[in-house]
């Protein structure tokens, strides 16, 4: 290569890679920033779910707000039930399951990991493996998707909250 | 001038060369010569910075996304962004081959067709090997996130979705592309074969785009990236849709070339007379060559990079061709009317090029058709060309006539030297002219104040070139350009 064609390639491809990094760490900042604080609110909010948790007969309003149980004397408990949401290291994983006379009818995923589109792709895939598993095995003992650990792991945490909070006993 | 060596002879027909060199010349053709020099090795280094930087800033978006900055806390995070920015840099150098093969007048006129082409082989195999390295890093990364081992993982990624597969694809296609290319593997195919793998090499990058619009996010909408690599792919494909089918389809249409005769000149080599209409537009200079294709059922598929071997007229063209395989031999029967598209003209190989006062031509067989018109094409001072013609034996001499006749007529010098190579030694000169100890200087006495043009046998050319660069010619005053393609 000529001598100047190389000075003007090395400058040309410093002052990019340098200016991106600069660029890439700039918008980093505020993410970051944002991501922290999102994290601190979802440990908080875990937490509390975790307390219910323990005290799975008693679903007490506050902590779930959007389930609606009504008990029939024969069977057992029908409603809907949401799961705590997960934090992964691919975003957060939260479900809420459908319960008709004591038996989960469906396993609705209301947030998939979703941090870039690779996470979209594997929770996407593992998402409805997860769920039929879950309705066959009608608890939250299920195997993880190969591929999609993560995912699983939150998947099946969420489950076995929303579960505790139907008070089911599984 | 020392007395010619027992090696060269001075054909007694040629006028002597004027004593002087007194530069009278030496105003505005070199002051032109210079300066468009100037320019384009201007335009070749911007260019060559220009790609090198297009592959920083493919790396550099991926900073500017924010993908690093997500990634970089654990190992499978690294790893992975890894893999991501040596397929970005990988499809980055892909395209740039891409516009390096694409004829784009601008690049042949910078760097000559032979130079891009040479560019394009040299940044193949590093591409191959960033991208093996991308399938390789991201397999081990998102195994490690998600503990599968890489082999599970490939069988997971391979079967994850179409694109995916696609992707696989196009790295096997590409694999094969590079491996055919690999100089032991090529001399062994057949062009032809060679040539349709090759082909592969467009549905290779083609079939790859869709795994990077969603298994990647480099095309997420509203980002910079977007924007970046569309202009890329447009600018790659779109330079190889328009310099190697639309002009040459448009170029072919309005010369309306015809094969006129073929006119033998030695028992294996024949010039092949084509007719055209407004071939001043074609703007072909003495020297350069195109790519032809005749219009018969039993050539057609055979493109063959042909140097004019007379400078073209407004009406006619002409081409003198060896018979060197069956491509060439089908061409000797060419019936009159024949339909020939052409691509051209290219290379740099003309008196666009020149930098220096005087011109030194040294040609070996066939390689004397460039040069002729190259000759025919330049206003010659007195004095000012020196051609050497070098021939194995007696049949070789094609257009020694013509060259000598123009030569003569410009009032300069033709020298020749027959016989075949000394046995056992690397040089270029016939065996007789090293037992006379002849060297390039003694030779061509104006050989550093000259613009080499070497046209011969590859290997032949490349020691005549080592010959002129030991005696001192700078290399920009070396022109050698490679016709295989």
């Amino acid at each position: 290569m000529r001598p100047r064609a190389l000075a003007l390639s090395l400058a040309g491809a410093a002052t990019v890679l340098i200016g991106s990094v600069e660029v890439g760490q700039a918008i980093a900042q505020p993410l970051q920033q944002a991501s922290s604080a999102t994290t601190t609110e979802q440990s908080t909010s875990s937490s509390t779910s975790t307390s219910s948790a323990s005290s799975p007969s008693t679903p007490s309003a506050s902590s779930t707000p959007s389930s609606s149980a009504t008990k029939t004397a024969s069977a057992g408990v029908s409603g809907t039930f949401t799961g705590t949401t997960e934090e992964t290291r691919y975003g957060p994983m939260q479900v809420e399951i459908v319960v008709s006379n004591g038996r989960i009818t469906d396993v609705k995923a209301l947030q998939l990991t979703n941090q870039d589109p690779r996470s979209v792709q594997i929770s996407e895939s593992a998402a409805p493996i997860l769920r039929e598993e879950a309705l066959s095995a009608q608890s939250a003992k299920i195997d993880s998707v190969s591929g999609a650990t993560y995912t699983s792991e939150g998947y099946i945490s969420s489950l076995q909250s929303a579960i505790d909070k139907a008070g089911l006993k599984r | 001038m020392a007395a010619p060596t027992a090696g060269l002879m001075v054909p007694k027909t040629q006028p002597v060369r004027p004593a002087s060199s007194a530069p009278s010349w030496h105003s505005l053709d070199q002051e032109q010569r210079t300066a468009r020099h100037r320019r384009r090795m201007r335009s070749a280094d911007l260019l060559v910075a220009i790609a090198w930087t297009s592959v920083a800033a493919a790396i550099g978006l991926y900073f500017v996304s924010g993908g690093w900055a997500t990634s970089r806390h654990d190992l499978s995070g690294i790893v992975t962004a890894g893999g991501i920015l040596a397929g970005l840099a990988a499809t980055d150098l892909l395209l740039v081959m891409l516009v390096l093969v694409a004829r784009v007048p601008l690049i042949d006129r910078t760097f000559g067709h032979d130079k891009a082409l040479a560019a394009h082989r040299r940044i193949g195999k590093p591409a191959l090997y960033l991208l093996l390295a991308h399938a390789a890093l991201l397999t081990v990364g998102y195994g490690l996130s998600s503990d599968t081992n890489p082999v599970r993982e490939t069988w997971d990624l391979l079967t994850a979705n179409t694109d995916m597969f696609l992707a696989y694809v196009a790295l096997g296609l590409l694999i094969a592309v590079v491996v055919t290319s690999l100089v032991a593997v090529r001399r062994r195919l057949q062009y032809e074969v060679w040539h349709v793998v090759h082909l592969l090499s467009y549905a290779g990058v083609l079939v790859a785009v869709p795994h990077e619009l969603s298994a990647g996010s480099v095309l997420a909408t509203g980002t910079p990236e977007r924007l970046f690599w569309i202009a890329l792919y447009v600018l790659a494909f779109g330079s190889v849709l328009v310099h190697r089918f639309v002009v040459p389809l448009l170029t072919s249409a309005e010369h309306a070339l015809r094969v006129e005769r073929i006119e033998w000149v030695a028992e294996d080599v024949f010039s092949i007379h084509l007719r055209g209409q407004r071939l001043d537009r074609f703007g072909a200079r003495g020297g350069q060559f195109a790519v032809f294709r005749f219009w018969t059922g039993r050539t057609w598929w055979h493109a063959h990079p042909i140097s004019f071997s007379a400078a073209p007229s407004r009406t006619s063209l002409r081409l003198t061709v060896r018979v060197l395989g069956d491509g060439t031999e089908r061409l000797t029967r060419l019936p009159r009317g024949t339909f020939v598209s052409v691509e051209g003209p290219y290379g740099v190989f003309s008196d666009r090029t020149r930098t220096a006062p005087y011109l030194t031509a040294i040609t070996a067989g066939i390689g004397i058709t460039p040069i002729r018109a190259l000759l025919e094409d330049s206003a010659l001072r007195p004095g000012e060309a020196t051609v050497l013609l070098r021939a194995g034996d007696a049949n070789q001499r094609y257009l020694w006539d013509e060259v000598t006749e123009i030569v003569g007529r410009s009032g300069g010098t033709t020298l020749t030297m027959t016989g075949h190579r000394p046995r056992g030694i690397r040089t270029w000169m016939s065996a007789k002219a090293v037992e006379h100890q002849v060297t390039i200087q003694r030779a061509l006495p104006h050989l550093l104040e000259s613009d080499v043009y070497i046209c011969g046998p590859q290997t032949w050319s490349d020691l005549v070139a080592a010959d002129c660069r030991a005696a001192g010619v700078p290399a920009h005053r070396i022109h050698l350009e490679r016709f295989d393609s």
